[in-house]
């Protein structure tokens, strides 16, 4: 179902409602930030890891122009086509116009969340290819229809029983919930997609510039397959996915592994650098790689270009309290958690609700503190809250409240007034020292938790009658 | 295309004009250059240390005394797994002179892969060498800390021996092992200066087995890549 369509605080809500999601989203959260914690103890010193990790990329995009024209070049003179897209229309354009025009019938795609923001699926099924996802979890997300729910692991909201039904149903596997027969039987049936496909679709962790090479980390084996088998091998890359030298590399896979699952590298890493060589008996024997702007060099230019440093690791959603209770469906773009929350109202603005996701948060810190490369991101968050307040967008009972509030804080016969008045009130619906219902639109708190009652008394009568004792115990 | 490409590179010089300064004072703010190894490092054997970390991921290490036990190493394993036909690296890169007799005298074929430039080529090979159940290869170095293989594709050396079948063997001399990724980088570099890439399409780290936990998030081994992984190491 398309989640963008409806409004995010009942995107929340269905996502709150829904019990094998939750206990999905715990399962598979705790099992990240444990895997993430018990690797990091093992590193002699991660901190001095994402302090260099946060130096190579913030290097890379402080020379963003050069890097570019540099990672193009090597890879033109090694056999390689590079395409400039601006947006998504020209990147979608391109490689339907390729598929066309070498006569491909069948692609196979590894994951690729760039992809996933221009929608090039769509495009290639409008075009009367086929398409298939090859990354086991990706591959259940198109046989149900659906779009992914973590950078990392895009089918944690479903379960088992659900997957089992699905390949019943699609692949005419006998019924069974057991995981390597499932397993085993997507194998089967995409191990022939690769054997007869023509083209081959990933997306890229990182662009080494001075390698002229590209790189796809993974752990399943499909996206080697997808690089290799084909004839054809298009690589989709956000421009700001870069880093300048090879040797850039042992510093950040070594986080980027540790960070999105606790693995100390990744199974597969291929470093890619073009098509095979006259002599190598086996890879592509096109390389296109596609370097997408799509909003990318606006951000670059604006409060929130930090968000560029990202490495997709996903450590940011399992950290986050508020990604842990609604998932990643509820933030209704292609990037969810405390990053998607940055980055869906810069890339995809015309979303529903887009500017209420930085609310999504409780600014407890606990990205900032996850992210191995230490973006702010508790900051930009508050920042793109005050941008949609300064754009207009606060719902009128927030604007309403906001200056009811400026009103009294700038007058303390108001502020004393109201603060008794709440006192009263609050001491009034409170049964057992808790608030559990207070009238509309005050409702939408405490439909989810209790109030706590105003205390009898306030701390200007507390204070001004400890200073009048004070006074009297100095007579 | 080159229109696009210009006007790509005026936004981006247009957006650093405002945020190149915090970027490049972000940029000095740590050393760029990669730790050799990231773990502390005791005075622990390599080798030991490859096959532990190797056995946590549930792969199999096998430490042999010289080339011949290596051999006869390999042969075990292609017998236990009842293997008959194999993909693998051209034999000489992988230097065990005597291997192609060992391979006929127990029964395994071994395939050359050699992908031809049409479509219809292409696929008839690949799925000529789809039923092959052992992929063969040497190596360009080992990991110790991580466990990893890495491997340059190249002449004689293709890609799909170590990816297409479901048991994958390595084959590598001590004095390949090095500790940690940094280390493996530079000494790649140093032997392919200056330009690593210029005979090679790829470079591939290869740590442990295939694997998913798309499903629930439980484990399973051998999604698309090999589940049986073996590193035999000689010398």
């Amino acid at each position: 179902m398309a989640t963008h369509s409806i409004a995010f605080h009942e995107r929340v809500d269905r996502a709150l409602d829904d019990g094998s999601l939750q206990t999905a989203l715990s399962r598979a959260t705790d099992r990240f930030v444990t895997n993430r914690a018990n690797a990091l103890a093992l590193v002699d010193d991660f901190d001095d890891l994402r302090a260099r990790g946060r130096a190579i990329r913030a290097s890379a995009l402080a020379q963003l122009d050069d890097v570019l024209v540099r990672l193009s070049e090597r890879i033109e003179a090694r056999g390689g086509q590079v395409f400039w897209a601006s947006d998504g229309d020209a990147a979608r354009q391109y490689i339907v116009e390729l598929a066309r025009a070498r006569n491909v019938r069948t692609i196979v795609k590894s994951k690729s969340m760039a992809s996933e923001e221009i929608h090039l699926n769509d495009a290639l099924e409008a075009a009367a290819f086929t398409v298939v996802e090859t990354d086991l979890g990706e591959y259940i997300i198109q046989l149900a229809g659906e779009t992914p729910s973590h950078i990392i692991a895009p089918c944690i909201h479903k379960t088992r029983e659900e997957i089992s039904e699905l390949f019943q149903q699609h692949l005419g596997m006998p019924a069974t919930d057991d995981i390597p027969t499932m397993t085993r039987t997507a194998r089967t049936v995409l191990r022939q997609q690769f054997l007869r496909a023509d083209m081959g679709i990933s997306g890229v962790n990182f662009g080494v510039a001075d390698a002229g090479a590209v790189v796809v980390v993974e752990n399943e084996g499909n996206a080697r397959l997808t690089t290799t088998a084909p004839r054809i091998h298009v690589a989709v890359m956000g421009i700001e996915r870069v880093c300048e030298r090879l040797e850039d590399l042992g510093v950040l896979l070594q986080l980027l592994a540790r960070s999105a699952t606790g693995q100390k590298l990744s199974v597969y890493t291929s470093i890619l650098s073009g098509p095979r060589r006259a002599d190598e008996p086996d890879g592509p024997d096109e390389f296109h790689l596609i370097l997408l702007d799509n909003g990318r060099s606006q951000i670059m230019g604006g409060d929130y270009a930090e968000a560029l440093l990202c490495i997709r690791c996903g450590a940011c959603l399992n950290a986050c309290p508020v990604y842990q209770s609604i998932g990643g469906h509820a933030y209704g773009g292609v990037y969810s958690g405390p990053i998607g929350a940055i980055l869906t109202p810069l890339l995809q603005p015309e979303l529903r609700d887009v500017h209420k996701l930085p609310q999504a948060s409780s600014l407890c810190g606990a990205c900032q503190s996850a992210c191995p490369v230490k973006i702010a991101i508790p900051d930009m968050l508050l920042r793109l809250r005050a941008d949609a307040v300064a754009a207009g967008k606060a719902d009128a009972i927030e604007r309403i409240a906001m200056a009811g509030w400026s009103q009294a804080m700038a007058n303390p016969a108001l502020y004393r007034a109201g603060g008794k008045l709440a006192s009263l009130g609050t001491r009034l619906l409170a049964r057992e020292g808790r608030i559990g219902w207070l009238p509309p639109p005050l409702d939408q708190w405490t439909r989810q938790r209790d109030f706590p009652p105003f205390a009898p008394r306030s701390f200007t009568e507390l204070w001004a009658e400890r200073q009048r004792r004070s006074a009297g115990d100095g007579r | 295309m080159n229109d696009a490409r210009e006007a790509m590179l005026g936004r981006i010089r247009q957006g650093l004009a405002n945020n190149r300064a915090f970027l490049e004072r972000e940029a000095l703010a740590a050393p760029h250059t990669p730790p050799p190894f990231v773990h502390p490092a005791g005075d622990d054997d390599l080798a030991e240390r490859f096959a532990a970390e190797l056995r946590k991921l549930a792969a199999h290490a096998h430490l042999c005394a010289d080339r011949d036990a290596a051999r006869a190493a390999l042969c075990d394993i292609l017998v236990a797994a009842e293997v008959r036909r194999a993909l693998s690296w051209a034999l000489p890169a992988i230097e065990l002179p005597g291997l192609a007799d060992d391979l006929m005298r127990i029964g395994v074929e071994r395939h050359d892969v050699s992908i031809a430039p049409t479509a219809a080529e292409r696929t008839a090979h690949l799925h000529e060498l789809e039923p092959a159940t052992a992929c063969i290869s040497g190596v360009d170095a080992l990991i110790a800390e991580s466990a990893t293989i890495v491997l340059l594709s190249g002449q004689g050396r293709p890609r799909l021996a170590s990816l297409l079948a479901p048991c994958y063997i390595a084959i590598a001399r001590r004095d390949q092992i090095v500790r940690g990724l940094g280390q493996a980088i530079a000494r790649l570099q140093q032997h392919a200066a200056p330009d690593l890439f210029a005979d090679h399409s790829s470079l591939t780290f290869i740590t442990g087995p295939s694997r998913t936990a798309d499903i629930e998030m439980t484990l399973a081994l051998g999604v698309h890549g090999p589940r049986d992984v073996h590193v035999i190491i000689y010398g």
